[in-house]
């Protein structure tokens, strides 16, 4: 009789949860984003009988694990320091260099997972027979490697901006990896070899291993309150040791915890002992905005504090300077700009954005010179409406430009409170969020904007990412909600008659990419406002290679407000780009799109190894100094297609991807058109402010070749031997292949949706990641009461599920959108209700299908199917991004969906029974 | 310290700097033969710098003698960190410590010869950097300032002038150096024919604009450091006496295409390093 025991080793297991939720933690100051393996992990030991894939194997020796608390919390508590190691990493990279190499090195290091679970495999009887020393050596080893990969990973000088140009880096991007991968490996070890030998109380190690995960990913965003970043791998340490501490009492075996306290304050000790020896445990690239600020003379740093919302420090020194998009005229016209104006803010060392001291009315004066000042020339007494607080800027000039009322939203209350709360910035500011004339709105403007029935004579929302988008070094991935279609449609309802909209963003890009999509969504939302009648309604100007700006006005522009708008315009030395009357000349349009197409992506490529490899040829005759720029050009021309119409033809003939920006697809990012990508792998540097799009499409190749890799692997040992007994073995591979994908896309894709109620990346993040995996721990354990009925009852679960991901897709942005006017609690409460059916459900098709292998006897099956879904869900992690930002956050969850009703295809063919043994087997 | 005065230290270059001569470029061997002649040089880099040299030319980048003598005559490989001399002719930006790069050699030469810098002018760079920005104007002109907020970066650059003038580069000693805030500009030595702004700023400093000559010439990289365009800014006096301030690229407004970071194999160019 054939004996039954636990299936290998449950690879991933933890780590599937980690990524993705820590990648989209990340962003928001935390993270960036990772992969996410989602369900996998649930079955494993379910399931008895030999698993290597050349015959059986001899039972497990040794003792059994008994189900104390003690197991459950200690499984709970190392999958928590799993997942808190994972945010940490992604913490160290955000603030010492680029959030998202922390999320491509995670993601690979997750890889580490699969890596374990075909080492377990493979090898299943030695882990049964030893499966006691590997958990306490992988344990002893955890703690320590997270301490010593970190201090070893950290002096590898990686700089990402040499990331083309210099051939090393890229090797010191793979030793990182490499390094990561380390403790991630002893992690899953331990994990692999308890649910090896847990089987029989797989269900309930399975829920400590969902909700340890779920709720120390929010233990570690309160600990980010308490620990400044290169201090959060305190987090994972403390949670490592408990979880040891508690294994050795599960398994009755005291002793080491003395070894593991030496080991623990011993590991503690080098983490915090290590800078004194010059070996940083964070070392903050010199290319960051923060390193520049630290090396002036007189750098003071008068605030620091770290929280979820992001590492925020504030510096003085004589030496920063800002006046965003400043005429040059203000050098003929002004005696001196004011000295000591601004404080330099940072956040995870990105910056700085300009906190504005109170100045007297005599410094004012330069204000008359910024862009933002625009809507005040032609206002009186307004009431105004500020989008995002920031610095402060935007909130001075509608002060000193004699605004009646002031109201400013601010979405980050790590930045409210420093300015509310700290001293010496209250000091510096003037106490401005205590100002009489000004109404603070905790949360984003529009949001605040969409809902309320307050109408305003001018809403600004100038440079509201100043830092982001001047930034070298490139666009992060990141969702830009208070730009969209249906922001600035919510802007515009929110004005009073005669009202102005305006916005200001950085035009420092060449050829132009941002500033198109600002004046596409623009446009696009006037109309929606307005119905076809914008052409007096937009006057906008821009300066070269510093800013531009848009006005809109409800009712349109008066020609007597169009001659004063003109001739500030001209006293700026501005460039017109469009006002009511304006009249484009088309002579240049076809020359303009073709040079700048061929500027990127020439047709010829040369024949002469002598010239540039793309056939470039030097400039022909004297420079035109008095024509138009091509970029003013672009504008224009712009700007007149969108009013009178054939701006598609225009943005199809553009170099660059020139979509508006919508709720579904709120990027600034993603410029390179898809089927560009190729041609511009020789040209990176060229793109260099697009690398986090790239990125994305590089993370997505890796994770597909070492998913496949993966996945293939037990082929090699024979698809027609080990296999040669299970039917359906294709729809088998489909069906897991669709849960990994499209749990992790649901978990990933929702986080980057709900920042649209929520408004915080982090909160969402923390939403979802402890919801979606709490839910669908439940509905595992639930799912076992209906595993007999699985045959009927989950094709219903199918449909259910993508019916779900489906309709959340198609309607989930009007219900988002309402959840945001109510209060935070109650949306907090609102999202977790919608995330509760579907990851409930989604907590079905794995145990299910899992244990059926287990009870059919298809051991190789079992745990091939297991890394399938891991490698998967890898991939799904990656695709998110690519797919988000080609055709939306909709499409995630459409797709997701989809997965799901596909495996219904598949589920069927898991149920199908072994065929018979082959005679001669048989007779043996 | 005048040229004259430091004549008897040049111990290290063979004959003492002169403006008016050129090598030779008919070829790679007599340039590298002149300049071993000459300026004491290693042939290695020398050839180096010929082969970046021929590309600078066919990509325009070079326009004119006087700039072309500046390029040749600039050991760039001095003004590089030591682990990276072996990359000093290569297309791309390398790293020089405390967060700056020293820009390649096409970005350089193209800025300069936009400035189109004439012997005499008063040059002001704000950024001072490795130096070799620096270096490459003192070819050009013998009135050069440069700023550099960084201290420790500010001593080391102006170690390695002195470090060359003591070894016969006697044309550096055109450069005044000095660490300070370059928003402020360089006061007392203005006003300045040409300013090159190497540093990021979120506007023009005023006091700069002011600085700058009435028809002189400031040039700014915008951008990341892989792909830069150059922002020029034109200061004009109009009709009425008022002054004006007029922007543009450095191709007056023209397009033109992207030249990726061509690889050198020997002399040739053997396709991009992003290709390898």
């Amino acid at each position: 009789m054939r004996q039954r025991h636990g299936k290998g080793p449950l690879a991933g297991s933890a780590a599937r949860f980690r990524t993705g939720a820590a990648a989209w933690l990340a962003r928001a100051g935390l993270v960036a984003r990772a992969g996410y393996d989602s369900t996998a992990r649930r079955v494993r030991t379910f399931s008895a009988g030999p698993m290597t894939p050349h015959g059986t194997e001899p039972p497990a020796a040794g003792v059994e694990l008994r189900p104390t608390a003690s197991l459950y919390l200690s499984v709970g508590l190392v999958a928590g320091a799993v997942i808190a190691l994972q945010i940490g990493i992604m913490r160290l990279f955000s603030v010492g260099s680029w959030a998202h190499f922390g999320s491509l090195v995670v993601s690979l290091a997750m890889l580490g997972f699969g890596l374990t679970s075909a080492i377990m495999c493979v090898r299943k009887g030695w882990f049964e027979r030893h499966w006691q020393r590997v958990a306490m050596t992988s344990l002893l080893l955890f703690g320590p490697l997270m301490v010593a990969a970190n201090l070893a990973a950290q002096q590898i000088p990686f700089n990402a901006i040499f990331l083309v140009s210099d051939p090393a880096q890229k090797w010191r991007l793979f030793g990182n990896f490499l390094l990561y991968m380390l403790p991630f490996l002893a992690g899953a070890f331990y994990l692999g070899t308890v649910f090896l030998k847990a089987q029989r109380i797989f269900g309930r190690v399975y829920f400590a291993d969902l909700t340890g995960s779920g709720l120390c990913g929010l233990l570690f965003l309160g600990a980010m309150y308490l620990f400044t970043p290169e201090n959060l791998l305190v987090v994972p340490l403390v949670l490592w040791f408990a979880g040891s501490a508690l294994w050795c009492v599960a398994v009755e075996r005291l002793r080491p915890i003395a070894w593991l306290c030496v080991t623990a304050v011993a590991c503690a000790a080098v983490h915090f002992a290590a800078p004194a020896f010059d070996v940083p445990n964070l070392a903050v690239s010199d290319y960051k905005g923060v390193s520049y600020a630290r090396k002036f003379p007189d750098a003071e740093r008068v605030y620091e504090r770290a929280s979820p919302f992001g590492y925020l420090e504030v510096y003085s020194s004589s030496y920063l300077h800002f006046a965003p998009g400043l005429s040059d005229n203000a050098a003929f016209n002004l005696p001196a700009m004011p000295a000591n104006a601004y404080l330099g803010l940072y956040i995870d060392g990105e910056g700085p954005s300009g906190i504005i001291r109170d100045l007297p009315a005599n410094e004012t004066a330069y204000f008359r010179f910024l862009p933002m000042i625009y809507p005040y020339l032609i206002k009186e007494a307004p009431d105004t409406f500020v989008v995002q607080f920031g610095g402060g800027i935007s909130t001075a000039v509608a002060l000193k430009s004699n605004s009646k009322s002031v109201t400013v939203a601010e979405g980050n209350p790590a930045v409210l409170g420093a300015f509310r709360n700290d001293k010496v910035l209250r000091d510096f500011t003037g106490d401005v969020l205590h100002n009489p004339k000004i109404k603070v709105i905790d949360y984003e403007g529009r949001l605040y904007l969409a809902n309320t029935k307050d109408r305003f004579d001018i809403i600004d929302l100038s440079l509201a990412d100043s830092a982001g988008l001047s930034n070298p070094g490139g666009f992060a991935i990141v969702e830009k909600f208070a730009y969209s279609r249906e922001a600035m449609t919510s802007y515009m309802r929110a004005l009073r008659d005669g009202g102005i909209l305006s916005v200001t963003l950085w035009n420092k890009e060449e050829p132009p990419k941002s500033v198109l999509k600002l004046y596409a969504t623009m446009a696009e939302a006037a109309r929606q406002i307005d119905g076809g009648a914008i052409t007096d309604r937009f006057f906008v100007t821009s300066s070269y290679l510093s800013t531009a700006t848009v006005l809109y006005k409800r009712g349109g522009f008066t020609p007597e407000e169009t001659t004063k708008l003109r001739e500030h315009t001209r006293a700026m030395s501005f460039d017109e780009i469009y006002y009511p009357g304006f009249v484009y000349d088309s002579k240049d349009t076809a020359s303009v799109l073709t040079d700048y197409k061929n500027s990127i992506f020439p047709d010829a490529p040369t024949e002469d190894p002598a010239l540039p490899a793309n056939g470039a040829k030097p400039p022909e005759g004297p420079p035109a100094d008095n024509a138009p720029l091509p970029a003013t050009t672009m504008g224009q021309m712009a700007w007149h297609h969108l009013v009178h119409g054939g701006w598609d033809d225009i943005a199809r003939r553009y170099v660059f991807d020139t979509r508006l920006l919508t709720n579904d697809r709120p990027y600034f990012a993603a410029y390179v058109k898809p089927a560009d990508l190729p041609r511009a792998s020789d040209r990176l540097e060229l793109l260099q402010d697009e690398w986090g799009f790239l990125l994305v499409w590089a993370t997505l190749g890796i994770a597909c070749i070492a998913a496949l890799s993966l996945v293939l692997l037990p082929v090699a040992f024979g698809w027609r031997t080990i296999f040669s007994r299970n039917p359906g073995k294709f729809r088998t591979i489909v069906y897991f292949a669709c849960l990994g994908a499209g749990y992790i896309m649901v978990e990933v894709g929702l986080i980057s949706k709900f920042i649209q109620a929520l408004s915080n990346a982090t909160v969402s993040a923390s939403v979802l990641i402890t919801g979606m995996l709490v839910c669908s721990g439940f509905g595992s354990l639930v799912s076992e009461r209906y595993f007999e009925r699985a045959r009927s009852i989950m094709p219903r679960i199918f449909l259910a599920i993508g019916a779900l991901l489906i309709g959340y897709g198609l309607a989930l942005d009007s219900v988002l959108d309402w959840i945001g006017t109510f209060p935070y609690a109650l949306r907090l409460l609102f999202c977790f209700v919608l995330v509760f059916p579907p990851a409930f459900l989604m907590g079905f098709p794995m145990p299910i299908a899992m244990t059926s292998l287990s009870r059919l006897g298809k051991d190789h099956m079992f745990l091939w199917a297991w890394g399938i879904n891991g490698c998967f869900s890898v991939v799904g992690a990656a695709l998110v991004p690519v797919i988000a930002t080609s055709f939306g956050l909709a499409a995630v969850l459409i797709f997701s969906g989809c997965a799901y009703l596909l495996a219904i295809v598949g589920f069927f063919a898991v149920l199908l029974p072994l065929a018979p043994a082959p005679a001669r087997a048989a007779a043996a | 310290m005048s040229e004259a005065a430091l004549a008897p230290f040049a111990w290290a270059v063979p004959k003492p700097y002169s403006r008016e001569t050129m090598p030779p470029t008919t070829s790679g061997d007599a340039f590298v033969k002149w300049m071993v002649a000459n300026r004491g040089e290693s042939p290695h880099f020398l050839r180096q710098r010929f082969s970046r040299y021929q590309t600078l030319v066919a990509n325009g980048d070079v326009l004119d003698d006087r700039n072309k003598r500046a390029f040749l005559l600039t050991p760039r490989e001095e003004f590089t960190l030591e682990h990276h001399q072996g990359r000093a002719y290569d297309h791309a930006y390398l790293d020089i410590g405390f967060g700056v790069t020293i820009s390649g050699p096409h970005v350089v030469s193209r800025m300069t010869s936009t400035i189109d810098v004439k012997m005499g002018e008063k040059v002001l760079e704000i950024g001072m950097g490795s130096g070799y920005q620096s270096a490459y104007l003192a070819n050009l002109t013998d009135k050069v300032w440069t700023i550099e907020i960084i201290k420790p970066l500010a001593e080391r650059t102006r170690g390695v002038y002195d470090a060359l003038i003591a070894r016969g580069y006697t044309e550096y000693t055109a450069i005044t150096s000095k660490n300070a805030d370059g928003y402020h500009g360089w006061q007392e030595a203005g006003p300045f024919d040409k300013i090159v702004v190497t540093c990021g700023i979120d506007h023009v400093p005023p006091p700069l604009l002011q600085q700058l000559a009435t028809g002189g010439i400031m040039v700014i990289p915008v951008g990341p450091p892989g792909a830069q365009r150059l922002l020029k800014i034109i200061k004009e006096q109009a009709a009425d006496n008022t002054i004006k301030v007029a922007r543009s690229d450095m191709y007056g407004g023209r397009i033109v295409p992207f030249v990726p970071f061509t690889k050198l194999d020997g002399e040739a160019i053997k396709g991009t390093h992003n290709q390898r």
